[in-house]
């Protein structure tokens, strides 16, 4: 028997019966929502990983699992770590190129964004906003539009680059079809779609850094001139560090952009020349929707999301700050 | 209170969206819903008429054509309503891919021959008052007819001979710019070729402005391969037809003459002309190709795609890859037309089918308006035909030759992913030979795992 003063007290909400129907009437319909359209395809998902699922087949009486659809368990993951079938290397040539592509991307952004906003934030006056809204403009831009725009400029035979290489003496190449090309050890259609994405994204960046410089209070900086630091050096050890915050904000989410795209790439070069950049989300999509193989497509997504959760934890423990200013 | 109700709402809409989501587990046999289709009274159609959807994929010259004979059809069965629905080629794979499982596909359904063996369980077959199989195959030419058949059993009627092997566009202006005869006197490949290394521009730095035999494409590489390999002696699949036999002598001799059209006659960049960069289609009519390797239904679309361009211009057939040989060939069972099991109206929607796919007049119109090669030789071989498509009477020679793909698992993976990637590689010279075939006899053979 309980002793009475032992029971747990439930906690009165404070709000009356009318105001708790009231919010319940109000978030219903998005709970719904993210229930059907977010809930349960990850569920979904995580029960098909371990199916040879396709919708193709008619399967078993529960939800199409089972009978032709069968249970695999870890087969896929299996398959995807040590299988020499053409879909096992596929995957692998995915991860990889995924990760160049997004390890190449994050610098590069940071390497862009960060000065490009220090410069913009100590420009006064209208032209900052003018700046701003230039630099952020290719990110309110159509992916497919981005990427026919940089297809016709890396078209080999009419396209600007080439024409530019050409006016200067060079030799033209094939930015988007050449496989035999690499420049440090990379294709260079992976570069030139990194190029692309890289116009594309890194406005929002820079929109986030120069908010993020406006709010770096100026009695730091002050008082590290007055101590006699340049300007580079007020950058580097005042600025940078004050950033940080920003920093692992802008570094995850970049890292978690790159490790989506998907559009961008299908548009200019399919994964082409000879898989070179085909990525990770792209593959998915060609299992789950070109060849019916859900199964193996929703492992391929498990894989994906344990990945960009490793290196976001990673991140959060490199670049975490217990201060605030 | 307002958790349980909270709750059940959400346990409700995860087993409704659960079952709405899934496949119907057990099929209902075509008959059973032909037989319902008697008694049950017809839905969606009007006041006393039947309504029916018809899918097909997005091609202005075969949806004209449709349109057309859907309105002839009407005309005829003012109870009839038939509405065309189409989807571009990639949505319309995907579309019949998720709708057929939950039984939500049209009541007729444009399907490419080839793609039936993967779709049968899920097509209503043709009863035989429509067309017996013995009727079908006397009707169509072998290579068309052949996909639609499965197991013995007739599960649509071809629209056209989907022949991806032999034929090319041919630039009239190039040839005289060029000071070369025409139209061109090929009698073997090599004069083809010769005709091509005379055709090829290049620009000031060496790259390739215009290829004289564009024959890098996902289509006429693989096909040619294919075609390369039974006019060499051999085939492609074993004696049961269980599985692929790519790695040969014959696919081999098939292979090194592709890459020595490129290499020693340099007739083509296929870093350049390809799939995804100037595609044959697009490169001819933008004066890039002036032999462009592609199947004569490309000369509707360009028509359509392309009506200023101002290069003279005709289609021909090329000489047999191997000298000597006959000109054989495999070909796709091409587009034609097929039945929901699911559809309330089989009888009419059959009906349908048989008036534009079987009818000698009809399929002569559909194929006039969409620029292909007739299914039917009797249609092939007619004066109407020889006026409006001149290129067709040139291919009555070698149509005789084709031969059926063969049913495959996953046609579209063993062609355009596996084969033609491979080719492509070793014509880019990033695979050796021997490394493309061994790679396309596993690959392919895998798709039967």
């Amino acid at each position: 028997m309980r002793h009475p003063t032992l029971r747990p007290v439930r906690r009165n909400s404070g709000r009356t019966a009318s105001q708790r129907r009231f919010v319940l009437g109000v978030t219903f319909p998005t709970i719904l929502y993210a229930a059907a359209f977010s809930l349960l395809p990850i569920v979904w998902a995580l029960a098909l990983m371990f199916f040879e699922y396709s919708p193709g087949r008619a399967g078993g009486a529960i939800l199409g699992l089972g009978g032709d659809n069968p249970f695999v368990g870890l087969e896929h993951f299996r398959n995807m770590v040590v299988g020499m079938s053409r879909e096992a290397r596929l995957f692998r040539v995915s991860l990889r190129n995924t990760l160049v592509f997004a390890f190449a991307v994050l610098p590069l952004n940071l390497a862009i964004t960060l000065p490009l906003a220090a410069l913009i934030e100590s420009v006064r006056g209208r032209l900052k906003t003018a700046f701003r809204a230039i630099y952020f403009l290719p990110a309110v831009t159509s992916s497919v539009g981005v990427a026919m725009m940089w297809g016709f400029i890396y078209d080999p035979q009419k396209g600007l680059l080439n024409a530019v290489i050409r006016l200067i003496g060079g030799t033209p190449i094939a930015w988007l079809s050449d496989p035999r090309t690499k420049f440090l050890g990379i294709s260079v259609a992976l570069w030139a779609v990194i190029a692309a994405y890289l116009w594309q994204d890194f406005g929002y960046n820079l929109v986030i850094f120069i908010a993020a410089l406006q709010g770096i209070p100026h009695e730091f900086k002050e008082a590290a001139m007055v101590d006699g630091a340049s300007p580079l050096q007020v950058f580097l050890k005042i600025t940078v560090p004050l950033l940080r915050p920003t920093l692992l904000f802008v570094c995850v989410m970049t890292m978690l952009s790159s490790f989506q795209v998907f559009d961008i790439i299908q548009v200019m070069t399919d994964g082409g020349p000879n898989y070179q950049t085909h990525v990770l989300v792209l593959d998915i999509y060609n299992n789950a929707f070109r060849y019916q193989r859900m199964g193996w497509a929703a492992a391929g997504s498990f894989v994906l999301t344990v990945v960009v959760m490793l290196i976001t934890i990673f991140q959060m423990r490199l670049l975490r700050t217990e201060w605030e200013y | 209170m307002d958790r349980k109700v909270l709750l059940i709402g959400f346990v409700l809409l995860l087993v409704v969206s659960l079952v709405a989501c899934g496949p119907s587990a057990t099929e209902t046999p075509a008959t059973e819903e032909a037989g319902a289709a008697e008694t049950a009274p017809p839905e969606g159609a009007g006041p006393g008429g039947i309504s029916l959807r018809m899918w097909a994929h997005q091609n202005p010259a075969f949806n004209a054509g449709y349109q057309a004979l859907i309105e002839a059809y009407q005309s005829a069965h003012p109870d009839v309503t038939i509405a065309l629905e189409t989807f571009d080629y990639d949505t319309y794979i995907q579309t019949l891919q998720t709708a057929m499982p939950a039984g939500e596909e049209a009541d007729i359904i444009q399907l490419f021959g080839t793609w039936t063996s993967e779709y049968a369980g899920r097509l209503a077959p043709a009863p035989e008052d429509v067309m017996t199989v013995e009727e079908a195959q006397d009707l169509f030419y072998a290579a068309p007819i052949g996909g639609f058949i499965v197991d013995g059993v007739l599960y649509g009627l071809p629209q056209e001979f989907n022949m991806e092997y032999g034929g090319v566009l041919v630039n009239k202006t190039l040839y005289e710019q060029a000071g070369l005869p025409y139209p061109p006197q090929w009698e073997t490949m090599e004069d083809v070729l010769r005709d091509a290394q005379a055709l090829v521009q290049t620009d000031e730095t060496g790259m390739m402005t215009v290829a004289g035999f564009h024959f890098t494409a996902s289509d006429p590489a693989s096909f040619s391969f294919l075609a390369g390999i039974l006019q060499h002696g051999g085939d492609y699949w074993n004696a049961d037809h269980t599985g692929f036999t790519f790695n040969t002598p014959e696919a081999r001799a098939t292979l090194e003459w592709m890459v020595s059209a490129v290499e020693e006659w340099g007739v083509v960049d296929p870093v350049l002309f390809n799939d995804e960069e100037n595609w044959v289609g697009q490169a001819f009519f933008e004066s890039r190709v002036a032999i462009g390797y592609i199947g004569a239904w490309a000369i509707a679309e360009g028509r359509a795609n392309y009506p200023d361009f101002p290069d003279e211009w005709d289609y021909f057939y090329l000489p047999p890859m191997v000298e000597g040989s006959d000109p054989l060939f495999v070909a796709d069972s091409g587009w034609g037309l097929a039945v929901s099991p699911n559809s309330q109206h089989q009888d009419v929607a059959w009906d349908f089918v048989k008036f534009v796919a079987a009818n000698v007049d009809n399929a002569r119109q559909w194929n006039i308006a969409s620029g292909t090669i007739p299914a039917i030789p009797e249609v092939a071989e007619s004066d109407e035909i020889a006026a409006a498509m001149p290129w067709v009477p040139r291919a009555l020679e070698i149509l005789p030759y084709g031969r059926y793909l063969g049913s495959m698992p996953d046609r579209d993976l063993v062609i355009y992913e596996i084969v033609y990637p491979h080719i492509l590689n070793t014509l880019q010279g990033v695979e050796t030979v021997d490394e493309a075939l061994e790679a396309i006899d596993a690959e392919a053979n895998a798709t039967f795992e």
